[in-house]
């Protein structure tokens, strides 16, 4: 019945063949930096699907500049897989006409670009993904034929060295190595002896070193002197009615102020309810320098993280107790756990977004702007299949039902109004607009409405996992939707009810002075205060000092 | 150091803004156009020496930050400005810009004496502008939306009749100002057609070249490194509003670390302060050359270190 001669092995060929045409450049797995722009019109071939490593922090700038340079007669209709969009050059590999289609989950830096690329037909959309359905399809129907990403260090043998910033790095070689891809590896130094070994030698084909090393953002930093005194009055009324109401012991935190005004209470507000051991010692977040105080103060006992955050690695090198610490000294990371830890560990998501409509879903895709989501949907979902218990999670349990389960809770901190001035809360979101346009198969909806349990406001708190209908539920998001034309559509009777019921708490329901809500209360108030608690081993990036 | 060259239009023009420009380059624009620049006021009621002095100024500039080793990598011009940038980025030289400007102001001045002109709104969307001009605008009455400077700041053009019917609706719609412009020009709307039909049978006979850099597109808002979106736009943008809102914020994708603002005057202070807070920034007209050179390289040091 089988062909005796059918060749089981023809991408394992395919791929010596590709690494046969380059051996005059390849010497022992190194190749040289002026050689990039060979290797790669040698080694990728036209429709091949190739994941460039761009996290939302570290990228693989070297790697992307170069193919951004290719040939496009010998290079053309890639298929481009990358986790973040966020360089200039990312898009205009599809601009010169090397690339044609893309499958990504965040493109928030790009995301102008991309728009007008996406409606001036340039640039095909896979789809937008998720964190962990990015990756999970690199082991099912998007197995690379090349990925391109980025270590800090390389050996002689070629083992790697990703450190801090291990981030994603991993999953994406290991979707290539172990299935006829071709592993190309751009390294900021080649030494005699690494740290440690984060991914071995046999997964890696190429290294080459960067002439530069590679981008790092230090994306999750906030300065403290940015917080504002209504972010403090929400961030209070979360830590009562959410934080402390539901026990919770494990927390994802969003980039922003909101939350980072969180972190900056839980040392003083939080003390002073004498939640301390009490509440959150667990969290999955990157390494933010907000959390230091709260650290120092002794409120947390582990922090796995995502990624790094620059300026964190001395800190994070002498706290190995509460970070995940290689015994060389420096943290590891990893994006996909994180990600994991998310969906299955987490009491708590807590987040911001741009948009929210009536019915609760929200995205922080707007008019002109298809930004992907990054970890958020990811993070900001309830997986149904879950049974791990924790009191939070129990709690949410509704109680009329005995086979009900309990669900994650997720949390979007938001001011009704916008810094430009513009509702939070509207009838229908920018996403609907942009799917059309943008040919989407599904509305860019960053967090669904069945899936959020909380929205707070400087109005007060809803509780929309208590609500019994979608009615109940609109009413609820108007009560505490301010004057926006949503909020104007409750009144003082409706908003009563859902206070009696305890779907709608108001600061002096959850006992919340709100002329207590002052700058005064952060744990630090500026950068120089963070580098303070941190006895000095913090180091903000030259854009954050304000001193020298 | 990565820059964004911003080159406004008129508006903003003053008396003596031409005291500084090389004297050279002044006499080889008198000559080969055969006007006089007077740089008085007298002289800035005539659509054709505003137009070249706008022209000429901004020209002066960008060679004397050539010369020092500036180059930009992104460059936005607004209406009259793209010529200037279309010169920066090395797309256009210097004769067909400035004969290509003459022309082009000699057309707009001839075009509708009277009776047309533009309208300026603030604080309604777009949408929101979309549908009151809907309702106004007719064959008799032409009224166009037109260049987006802000999201929340809009222009009109058309007829000065209906322009006026569209701002009272807009005041009533609750528009935070309303203003008739000081332009005698229904600029970048339809009207403008046989204004670009010429100007494009004069771009065909010029070589517009590669630019060097990103340039960004007055009649799409996108960006590009096409000489013949380059030409499309130096001849066609009348026709069209100038989507400066989606210009700027396609530059911010492109990441410039410094923002050079060519004169006359500030134009864009507000949304250039809120979209690049974080970039250094330099109004050219408010310092002498040799102080605005003094923070350029200073700048350059301190990103390269």
């Amino acid at each position: 019945m089988t062909n005796k001669n059918h060749n089981w092995a023809s991408q394992r060929d395919e791929k010596n063949l590709r690494m046969a045409n380059a051996t005059s450049i390849i010497n022992n797995k190194f190749v040289r930096t002026e050689n990039a722009k060979e290797l790669l019109e040698t080694l990728i071939q036209p429709n091949d699907r190739v994941v460039l490593e761009g996290d939302n922090q570290k990228q693989a700038s070297f790697l992307s500049e170069t193919l951004a340079s290719v040939d496009c007669a010998r290079i053309h209709d890639l298929h481009m897989i990358m986790s973040s969009v966020s360089r200039p050059e990312h898009l205009d590999i599809f601009e010169n006409g090397i690339a044609t289609k893309l499958d990504f989950s965040f493109a928030g830096p790009q995301s102008n670009r991309i728009s007008k690329m996406i409606s001036s037909g340039i640039l095909k959309i896979g789809d937008i993904h998720t964190y962990l359905e990015l990756y999970a399809r690199l082991f099912v129907d998007l197995t690379p034929n090349v990925v391109l990403v980025a270590a800090d260090k390389a050996d002689k043998q070629g083992n790697l060295y990703t450190g801090y910033n291990t981030e994603e790095t991993p999953v994406i070689i290991e979707s290539a190595a172990f299935k006829n891809g071709i592993v190309i590896v751009q390294v900021s130094e080649i030494v005699d002896k690494l740290p440690r070994v984060d991914i071995p030698s046999d997964w890696v084909d190429i290294i080459i070193q960067s002439d530069k090393p590679y981008q790092l953002e230090p994306l999750f930093t906030r300065d403290p002197q940015n917080i504002t005194e209504l972010q403090i009055l929400m961030g209070m009324m979360a830590i009562r009615g959410i934080y402390e109401k539901h026990h919770v012991q494990s927390v994802n935190h969003g980039i922003g102020f909101n939350t980072a005004a969180i972190e900056l209470l839980l040392p003083t507000y939080g003390n002073q309810l004498g939640l301390k051991g009490k509440i959150v010692p667990y969290w999955e977040v990157n390494p933010t320098p907000t959390l230091i105080p709260a650290i120092e103060n002794g409120w947390i006992k582990s922090i796995h993280s995502f990624g790094g955050e620059v300026g964190m690695e001395q800190y994070i090198s002498a706290r190995p107790d509460v970070f995940f610490v290689g015994k060389d000294g420096t943290m590891r990371s990893n994006r996909a756990y994180g990600q994991m830890a998310g969906q299955y560990a987490l009491d708590m998501f807590v987040g911001s977004t741009l948009q929210i409509d009536k019915y609760g879903n929200s995205s922080t895709v707007t008019n002109g702007r298809l930004s992907g989501f990054g970890g958020a949907p990811n993070m900001g979902s309830n997986p149904t299949g879950r049974r791990h218990s924790s009191t939070a999670w129990q709690s949410l349990k509704p109680t009329d039902n005995p086979l009900a389960k309990g669900q994650k809770l997720v949390v979007q901190i938001v001011e009704t109004y916008n810094s430009a001035k513009k509702p939070v809360f509207v009838e229908h979101l920018d996403a609907e607009k942009v799917q059309k346009e943008a040919n989407l198969e599904n509305v860019p909806i960053m967090i669904y409405s069945e899936d959020t349990t909380h929205i707070v406001t400087e109005e007060g708190i809803a509780y929309l996992y208590k609500t019994n209908s979608m009615t109940e539920r609109q009413e609820a998001i108007e009560a505490i939707a301010g004057v926006t034309p949503l909020g104007l559509r409750s009144n003082a009777k409706k908003l009563n009810q859902l206070r009696n019921k305890g779907i709608v708490a108001l600061p002096e329901d959850l006992k919340v002075n709100r002329l207590a809500a002052k700058r005064s209360l952060l744990a630090a108030k500026n950068m120089e205060d963070l580098v303070k608690w941190s006895k000095g081993l913090y180091n903000p990036p030259a854009k954050f000092r304000s001193w020298s | 150091m990565k820059s964004l060259w911003i080159f406004p239009g008129q508006g903003y023009q003053h008396a003596n803004m031409l005291t500084h420009v090389d004297s050279s380059l002044l006499h080889y624009v008198e000559n080969l156009l055969e006007i006089h620049l007077n740089d008085n006021v007298q002289d800035y009621l005539d659509y054709v020496k505003l137009q070249v002095s706008i022209s000429l100024l901004q020209v002066d500039q960008v060679d004397k930050l050539i010369a020092k080793g500036f180059y930009p990598q992104l460059v936005a011009g607004h209406s009259l400005g793209i010529f200037a940038a279309a010169y920066a980025c090395g797309s256009l030289d210097k004769e067909n810009l400035f004969k290509l400007v003459k022309l082009r102001a000699q057309l707009m001045q001839n075009a509708y004496p009277y009776e047309y002109g533009m309208g300026i709104v603030t604080g309604l969307t777009l949408n929101q502008l979309e549908f009151l001009v809907s309702q106004v605008n007719h064959s008799s009455m032409p009224v166009y939306v037109s260049n987006q400077n802000t999201p929340d700041q809009i222009a009109l053009s058309g007829k000065l009749t209906a322009i006026r019917k569209v701002l009272v609706l807009a005041k009533k719609s609750g528009a935070s100002k309303t203003l008739v412009l000081k332009v005698p020009v229904p600029s970048h709307s339809p009207l403008m057609k046989p204004i670009a039909h010429s100007l494009c049978e004069k771009l065909d006979k010029i070589n517009i070249r590669t630019p060097n850099c990103v340039y960004l597109i007055n009649s799409s808002g996108y960006s590009t490194r096409k000489p013949e979106f380059i030409k499309k736009d130096l001849s066609e943008s009348l026709i069209y509003p100038v989507y400066f809102n989606s210009m700027i914020s396609i530059a911010t994708d492109f990441k410039p670390d410094t923002i050079i603002n060519f004169p006359p005057g500030s134009p864009f202070r507000k949304i250039l302060s809120q979209q690049f807070s974080e970039q250094h920034q330099i109004y050219l007209d408010q310092h002498i050359f040799d102080d605005s050179l003094f923070l350029l390289n200073k700048w350059k040091r301190g990103l390269y270190k």
